[in-house]
């Protein structure tokens, strides 16, 4: 039995794709010269990350938008195979990444909660005995009767996150989720999660907010372009991130 | 260190998974029906529009006795909506579930099982229908339904397999979904569901169902129902042939795009 833990080994994940198909078939025919616009690309989300979180740690990622802080949590979350390199995480994964995608439009709301908490891992026992809480925690009310395409974005959140959080997760993967939903919520939330950090496990979470990080992390790494640019205390990384990015200015 | 291949392991952790994979399914099929009045009824009044139209048309056209042709027909009907799915609707078991495969920890093989569930629930519905047909001409045989058992087996073992094979292909290719539609109303026509096998034998044309694989996987499950003992030996063996062959493109192919298959949702 392995210990929880993450590690990557020169981790990397290159996107390929083409745009166009189509276009470049129309274009091969008619002889015409491809447009700049139809060629096939790649996209190195990652380049060799090396790193290794422990039992206890908590970790925060901070980069710009596009540094690859999504795509390191899914490949932590093993959603995302690594291209080249290895990526090993042990013990129960809980991800919370974006909260806009896997629900059942036309089910109602106790029909999300208990696919949700299936896909999360627990047993059907477990929801019976969690869903009271879960629904009570969302604050959802009588809404939850109602098919999930009634709802609006911070109600997907709640519900979501209301789920998630009931868990008992050994590594848990936190994508922008903090201080979700409206103000009330957003207060709750944080005491949630918490309580969950406390549970001396894993937490890594990405943020563009520095008082989140410093508070909730001892560890921070900070990505650019799918590299590691700094991996350590969270005061240094975080002075040298904005002495960073104010000196561009 | 991640295994190489990761699709085996990925299958064998979503069988244990079953829960997952039933509930989910069993919700599609409700949730499919979720603001229709009468719900999974469609199912059956299809199946009788299209038994008693297209039935008693081809039936009279054909010189068929009704009491057997109308039965024959119900039957090949429900198996080939299975199979029409299986191809069609597994197509979407990746592209589908995209919502939750980027989003859960999941081996996302669960998705295809939980595709089967809700063809083979669609199905078990339809055989309502032809309990009741059986019925109605005195020509319900208990018996007949327990020899087709194996063919039960071999259809959902089919199934799942083109399933696999159409939900990694159509990730790539999401033409294919709509390719197959088309190729498998043109396949309908050359598979006896609407005709009796002997037409073609007393017409000399035995190769149109022979080298077609889905008249066998038709006819384990239709024979032993309306004639009440096993099919002819050779069906279970093209079956059996079939499957083997089947299984070894979808464990190879799987096997070699299980780990892409996520970037291309």
């Amino acid at each position: 039995m392995s210990d929880i833990s993450v590690v990557l080994r020169d981790a990397s994940v290159v996107f390929t794709g083409r745009t166009d198909l189509v276009g470049r078939i129309r274009n091969t025919i008619l002889r015409r010269p491809a447009a700049s616009n139809t060629q096939e690309y790649t996209i190195n989300a990652l380049s060799n990350v090396n790193l290794s979180i422990t039992r206890g740690e908590r970790v925060g990622l901070i980069g710009l938008n596009g540094a690859g802080k999504s795509t390191l949590l899914k490949v932590m979350a093993r959603i995302y195979p690594t291209t080249s390199g290895s990526a090993q995480t042990s013990g129960h994964v809980c991800p919370m990444f974006e909260f806009a995608t896997g629900f059942e439009m036309n089910q109602s709301g106790w029909d999300n909660i208990k696919i949700r908490a299936l896909l999360l891992g627990l047993k059907p026992r477990e929801i019976k005995d969690k869903m009271q809480e879960i629904a009570e925690f969302s604050e959802l009310g009588e809404f939850l009767n109602y098919p999930v395409r009634t709802y609006s974005a911070g109600m997907f959140i709640r519900l979501a996150f209301s789920v998630s959080t009931a868990i008992n997760p050994e590594v848990l993967l936190l994508d922008e989720v903090m201080g979700a939903g409206d103000i009330n919520f957003a207060h709750k939330a944080q005491e949630r999660m918490k309580k969950f950090m406390t549970q001396g496990k894993i937490l890594v979470f990405s943020s563009h907010s520095p008082d989140l990080v410093s508070d909730f992390c001892e560890r921070t790494i900070w990505l650019e372009k799918g590299k590691i640019r700094m991996d350590g205390k969270t005061d240094q990384v975080l002075k040298a991130y904005s002495e960073n990015y104010s000196a561009s200015v | 260190m991640i295994s190489q291949n990761s699709f085996i392991p990925g299958a064998l952790k979503s069988l244990l998974e079953w829960r997952v994979w039933l509930y989910l399914g069993l919700q599609d099929v409700k949730a499919r029906f979720r603001r229709s009045a009468i719900g999974p009824l469609w199912i059956l009044i299809n199946l009788a529009m299209m038994v008693l139209g297209a039935g008693v048309v081809y039936g009279v056209l054909l010189k068929q006795p009704m009491a057997e042709f109308l039965p024959y027909l119900t039957c090949g009907l429900i198996v080939w909506g299975f199979l029409v799915s299986s191809f069609v609707e597994g197509g979407y078991a990746f592209v589908g579930s995209e919502g939750y495969i980027k989003q859960f920890s999941f081996p996302k093989q669960i998705y295809l099982f939980r595709v089967l569930v809700s063809l083979f629930v669609v199905m078990l519905v339809g055989v309502v229908a032809l309990a009741g047909t059986l019925l109605f001409f005195d020509r319900f045989n208990p018996m007949g339904w327990l020899y087709a058992l194996p063919g039960v087996g071999i259809l959902l073992i089919a199934g799942l397999g083109h399933i696999t094979l159409s939900a990694y292909l159509s990730a790539r290719f999401r033409d294919l979904p709509h390719a197959l539609t088309g190729i498998f109303q043109v396949l309908f026509f050359v598979t006896p569901i609407m005709f009796p096998v002997t037409m073609l034998k007393d017409r000399g044309l035995d190769f149109v169902y022979k080298y077609n694989p889905l008249y066998y996987l038709v006819d384990v499950i239709r024979f032993p129902i309306l004639e009440g003992t096993f099919a002819v030996k050779q069906d279970y063996m093209f079956c059996a042939a079939y499957l083997s062959l089947l299984w070894l493109v979808c464990l190879v192919l799987a096997s070699k795009m299980d780990k892409k298959v996520v970037y291309m949702l």
